[in-house]
């Protein structure tokens, strides 16, 4: 708790301003506080999960000469031999600092933080791709059965939605990779290609596994949309506006789908946790090096600083993408800021 | 009042498409796995090493896996299997995560900070790897899988219902019961529960069908229930490693879990469209 | 239906010919596969190298890159004979001592001569208690080094070691030779990812969890290797090793998923070396513990499960049922033919059973393995028969491997499939398994019989006097049934047509061919 006392101690000791500034000050600083009681809860929280599972990281890297004389050896000069609170305060001193320390497990001796920085850019990739062909997808989907309500037309684009949910990420994989990998050739089954190094590559390489990502978040994304747009169409505002005489793709553009867009973004918005740690399964399907893989051989491998340093990073990004959220809802609907 | 709200629900019910879609699918779905592994001639772990691999017959409509076992009926069983965990799961979460938010929003103050808080930590983390942390740290059983998707789901149920209340905390109905007396377990139960109470089936109903691929994906990973219980994602994950061998044991069972899946989905749809909109969840 | 799947089958085959020019493994994916030049040979069934300091390795796939850098003193030819590979030449004394006279003109890819202060640095090195190298028991029996000149050394031992000359070659070792200097100059960290060895390649780039690069060393002692350039990207999953090398995308692979072996036999694009592999897969047995403290009990379990079903059902043919506790390719150490308590006879089984002071379903017994692949099935496979034979109550138990590791170090077991690969000495396969202080014997088996043989066998230096002393060991042994023997695997490597030279070796070799490989 100490270390986050600067904060908000710093918030007030700040010369008089008006008082709404204050008070958003004080709202900062409050959601400052609550992020960083977050991170230490989760840290804490997987620190004492992976102590209390059986195994041990030397166990990873010794394999079949894992004799004891090398398991001690090695938890000695990575303090793994250390009381289990003395560890976690160590880490987290190092962690306040911005070191995450170096790998025991998944690259033994390598820093974390230049680990992550090859991981993280690949994921940011492949969940942006995702994102975007989730969006694209869904505004498509999404608008035409709320346009088409009760008509065939809804039926087939709901039933569309629906199918891109029914599917398991791997199994829709299999069956991507089976259909326009292996029969049609279109795009390729496996591997990664940096967008930093190749684009176009980088675009047709990943569009697989892209795809993969965002087939259940577009099916999401469009039911919502479509929900949210047919419960906005019904309100009186758009009944007046269309009674004015107003065109009916105005009405729809400025009345319905500006005021449908806060709950969509909403949505949108919860899924960053799904684009950091749920695509797993894809990851290693398709050979590629994200967050995600980079987590789950943390707590396989029993590499703790791997998966603290990745904990404390998702944490982070889901709260700063939970406040851009608020930030973008509130500038659309000034109303709702407190 | 809720008599008569429920028959028009139901006869609107019957004409919604999608509802009605869903709602054959899934009886066609729970018929089958309750129904098909009584009349089938195999048991879901009968093995026949003469007879390892061999695709779709008569003899074994969906072909057989790498120990002979019959697929249908291994998918019929591990159908009932994943279906039972998800809706346990689920179940689990609904009761737990709405109590909390039930509890939150009522009592406000400092139950309501932590309780939250919580559920919020919950909800940070990526679900599959909030599962796997807990598998690896529990051991993988039955319940620890039921266990380990509660968890998951439990914030959302938690929002919700937190939302749910604070809409109706100080209606006038629970403030005369208040008023007269009554414990606050009983109000939340008596007064509050019985009108936030669509929006949590609702969202039981879309969380069933992320529990199923959720459980997929944990048994794809080798995290699944423990053999020799069949369930959709161990199945699927011991077919997907001789699919170029036996390419009828992954694909079968995908289709399995998809029918299930779009049953499923197209009944939550039904029912989300049927209930009053301004009960879905906002944040 | 049946017409169908197979079509289905071939075109997967076909089709997956035809795509693979444009993933990149970290490559742009648009670059070609330049022939003659860089050869593309991936670890699959990796991801993860911690190391490349042979002291401290102890992974499979860093063994692969470190053949590849470094030489030992001494190394396998392809009849499998221990041949002088650093050494130019070298005596066995009887006191189990090693006089090596090392070749002239060796250097470090640092440009640094060979010498003998850099085998005793290297050998002394594993020694260090402060390092405690996992290696460190290949070498345990050594005294010290005594340096003589430039070229010539003395290895002194404590006493005869047998397993000494064959802990000395460039295998899954930990004695390869490093240089001194360089160490020195990088220390331990710095040189794990910037090893200098001797060997034919040097390493290039390191790019974790992706793969590494490879480049020829042009002074390597026996003549600049053909091919420049070797990429070794690391594919976790073996069945998209297989579509990437059908693809073109590389060259070749560390292993086959076995239920593709037979495709891929019929398939005229790529070549399929397969021989059985130097590895033992077992039930570990808890023997303090029970119903397994009970002699009988382990033997009618030994006998109620079929291990050729074992083999079909698990491996896809791809293997051999195990009888004692060597693979059948350690030589004149494998005794041949079947063994009556390691052989399916279910009257057997409930007769000796009988003899058991407990009745078969009194203990519940979890047996412990893990992940979704054939682990997971070997254990299934074992619990259904034994249980179907004998009327048991034995239960899978599915964990993940570094638990399922930690439960049977620590005794936190009843049973487990449980197996060790790339051993090549006999003493591997049953001095740490089956000797009482053995670390290895993770069932607690205490035979002082057998611990006397296994000292007496260990310090044999005679190969024929010391395969009748395993012999007797075996013997013995397999009547306590210290630890169920089931089978051994297959190894495997897919070559693409057009590869050239590699030879395979049963302990799963790898980046010591890659000099010898060409591709046409």
């Amino acid at each position: 708790m100490s270390q986050s006392d600067p904060v908000s101690g710093g918030s007030r000791s700040l010369p008089a301003r008006e008082r709404a500034g204050y008070r958003r000050l004080m709202l900062l600083g409050g959601k400052l506080l609550s992020a960083l009681v977050l991170l230490l809860v989760g840290s804490l929280v997987v620190f004492l999960t992976i102590q209390a599972a059986p195994g041990s990281a030397a166990l990873s890297v010794l394999g079949e000469q894992a004799t004891p004389e090398a398991v001690a050896a090695f938890e000695r000069r990575h303090g793994l031999d250390q009381p289990v609170l003395v560890q976690y305060l160590a880490w987290l001193g190092n962690a306040l600092r911005g070191d995450f320390g170096v790998s025991l497990s998944i690259a033994s001796g390598q820093q974390i933080s230049s680990l992550m920085a090859s991981k993280l850019p690949t994921t940011l990739f492949l969940g942006a791709y995702a994102l975007v062909l989730a969006i694209a997808i869904s505004l498509v989907l999404g608008i035409y059965a709320a346009r088409h309500r009760g008509k065939t037309g809804d039926t087939v684009a709901t039933s569309i939605s629906v199918l891109g949910i029914s599917m398991p990420d791997f199994w829709l994989s299999y069956v991507l990779i089976f259909f326009f990998g292996l029969s049609l050739g279109w795009f390729p089954t496996y591997g990664y290609v940096s967008p930093f190094v190749d684009l176009p590559g980088a675009l047709h390489a990943g569009f697989l596994p892209a795809l993969a990502i965002a087939a259940p978040m577009a099916a999401v994304f469009s039911r919502t949309l479509r929900a949210v747009l047919l419960e906005t169409m019904t309100r009186p505002y758009v009944t007046a506006a269309r009674s004015f005489g107003l065109k009916p793709r105005f009405v729809f553009v400025h009345f319905i789908f500006r005021n449908a867009l806060i709950p969509y973004l909403t949505i949108i918005g919860l899924q960053i946790r799904y684009i950091l740690g749920g695509v797993v399964v894809v990851e290693r399907i398709f050979g590629i090096p994200g967050m995600g893989s980079f987590m789950v051989d943390g707590a396989f491998l029993r590499d703790l600083p791997v998966l603290l340093a990745c904990t404390v990073t998702f944490l982070a990004i889901v709260v700063l993408v939970n406040t851009l959220t608020d930030a973008l809802c509130s500038f659309l609907d000034p109303r709702r800021s407190r | 009042m809720s008599l008569f709200h429920r028959n028009s629900l139901a006869r609107r019910f019957l004409h919604h498409r999608t509802a009605l879609a869903g709602l054959v699918i899934c009886t066609c779905v729970l018929l089958a796995v309750i129904v098909g592994p009584l009349i089938l001639p195999y048991g879901p772990e009968d093995m026949d090493f003469m007879a390892t691999l061999s695709p779709p017959s008569m003899a074994h409509p969906l072909g057989t896996d790498s120990f002979g076992r019959d697929v249908l009926v291994r998918v019929l069983n591990g159908g009932q299997v994943s279906l039972t965990i998800s809706f346990l799961a689920i179940a689990l979460a609904t009761v737990v995560g709405g109590g909390m938010g039930l509890a939150a929003a009522y009592h406000g103050g400092w139950t309501d900070v932590i309780l939250m808080r919580f559920a919020d930590l919950l909800f940070a983390f990526p679900s599959f790897i909030l599962a796997l942390l807990l598998m690896v740290m529990f051991g993988f059983s039955t319940s620890n899988i039921i266990f380990a998707i509660a968890l998951v789901y439990l914030p959302i149920f938690a929002r919700i219902a937190r939302n749910s209340t604070l809409l109706v905390r100080d209606e006038p109905f629970v403030q005369a019961a208040r008023l007269m007396g009554r414990r606050p377990v009983a109000i939340m139960l008596t007064q509050i529960l019985p009108n936030i109470s669509a929006p949590l089936l609702v969202q039981a109903s879309a969380g069933m069908a992320f529990a199923i691929i959720l459980e997929a994906g944990l048994s794809f990973i080798g995290l699944g229930v423990q053999p020799p219980t069949p369930s959709l994602g161990g199945i699927m994950s011991d077919g997907r490693e001789y699919f170029s061998r036996a390419p009828w044991v992954l694909t079968m069972s995908g289709l399995a879990i998809s029918v299930a899946l779009l049953g499923i989905n197209l009944l939550g749809d039904g029912l989300r469209d049927l209930t009053d909109p301004r009960l879905r969840e906002r944040n | 239906m049946k017409s169908m799947t197979t079509l289905s089958r071939r075109s997967l085959m076909a089709g997956t010919g035809a795509l693979f020019g444009l993933a990149g493994l970290g490559i742009s994916s648009r670059a070609a596969l330049a022939q003659g030049t860089a050869l593309r040979a991936a670890i699959t069934g990796y991801g993860v190298l911690n190391t490349l300091d042979p002291a401290r390795a102890s992974l499979v796939p860093e063994f692969y890159v470190i053949w590849a850098i470094y030489n030992g003193l001494l190394k396998f030819d392809d009849q499998m004979q221990i041949v002088p590979d650093l050494a130019e030449s070298y005596e066995l004394r009887d006191n189990g001592s090693i006089e090596v006279r090392l070749r002239e003109g060796v250097t470090f890819h640092d440009g640094s001569p060979l010498t003998s202060e850099d085998v005793k640095f290297s050998l002394e090195r594993l020694l260090d208690e402060e390092l405690a190298s996992p290696n460190a028991s290949k070498v345990a029996v050594v005294d010290h080094v005594e340096v003589i000149d430039e070229l010539n050394l003395v290895i002194h031992a404590t006493g005869p070691f047998a397993p000494l000359l064959t802990f000395l070659t460039n295998a899954r070792t930990g004695t390869q030779i490093l240089s001194k200097s360089a160490y020195e100059q990088l220390g331990p960290d710095g040189y794990s990812r910037n090893p200098v060895g001797t060997g034919p390649y040097k390493l290039t780039s390191w790019d974790t969890g992706t793969g590494l690069k490879l480049e020829a060393f042009e002074d390597y002692f026996e003549g600049a290797p053909a091919l420049k350039t070797v990429e070794v990207p690391l594919i976790v999953e073996e069945a998209s090793g297989v579509t990437a090398l059908l693809g073109g995308q590389i060259h070749m692979t560390s292993t086959i998923p076995t239920s593709d072996v037979p495709d891929l036999m019929n398939n005229g694009n790529v070549q399929v070396l397969r021989q059985p592999g130097l590895n033992v897969r077992f039930i570990s047995i808890n023997l303090q513990k029970p119903p397994f403290d009970d002699v009988h009990f382990r033997r009618a379990v030994s006998m109620a499960f079929q291990r050729e079903a074992m083999v079909q059902t698990v491996l896809f043919g791809e293997g051999a049922p195990l009888h004692g506790f060597f693979p059948p390719l350690l030589g004149d150490y494998y005794t041949p033919g079947e063994n009556s308590v390691t052989s399916f006879d279910p009257e057997a089984a409930k007769a000796e059973l009988a003899r058991s002071r407990y009745a078969a379903d009194e203990h519940p017994v979890e047996v412990i393995t893990w992940g979704g692949g054939w682990w997971k099935r070997y254990a299934e496979i074992f619990v259904a028969q034994v249980n179907q034979v004998l009327g048991t109550r034995f239960t899978v138990g599915v964990t993940d491997s570094n638990a399922a590791f930690a439960r049977q170090t620590t005794g936190d077991f009843v049973a487990g499939v449980w197996g060790w690969l790339g051993f090549i000495d006999p003493d591997e396969y049953v001095g740490d398994i089956l000797h009482t202080d053995g670390w290895r014997n993770m069932g607690k088996y205490s035979n002082p019989e057998v611990d006397a043989l296994l000292e007496q066998a260990r310090a044999e230096l005679d190969p024929q006097k010391r395969a009748a002393l395993y012999h007797e060991v075996e013997a013995k042994a397999i009547e306590d049934m210290p630890v169920i023997p089931c089978f051994t695997s297959n190894i495997h490597n897919l070559l693409a047509a057009n590869v050239q030279g590699f030879t395979q070796k049963p302990y799963a070799n790898f980046g010591d061919q890659f000099m010898k490989v060409s591709i046409g």
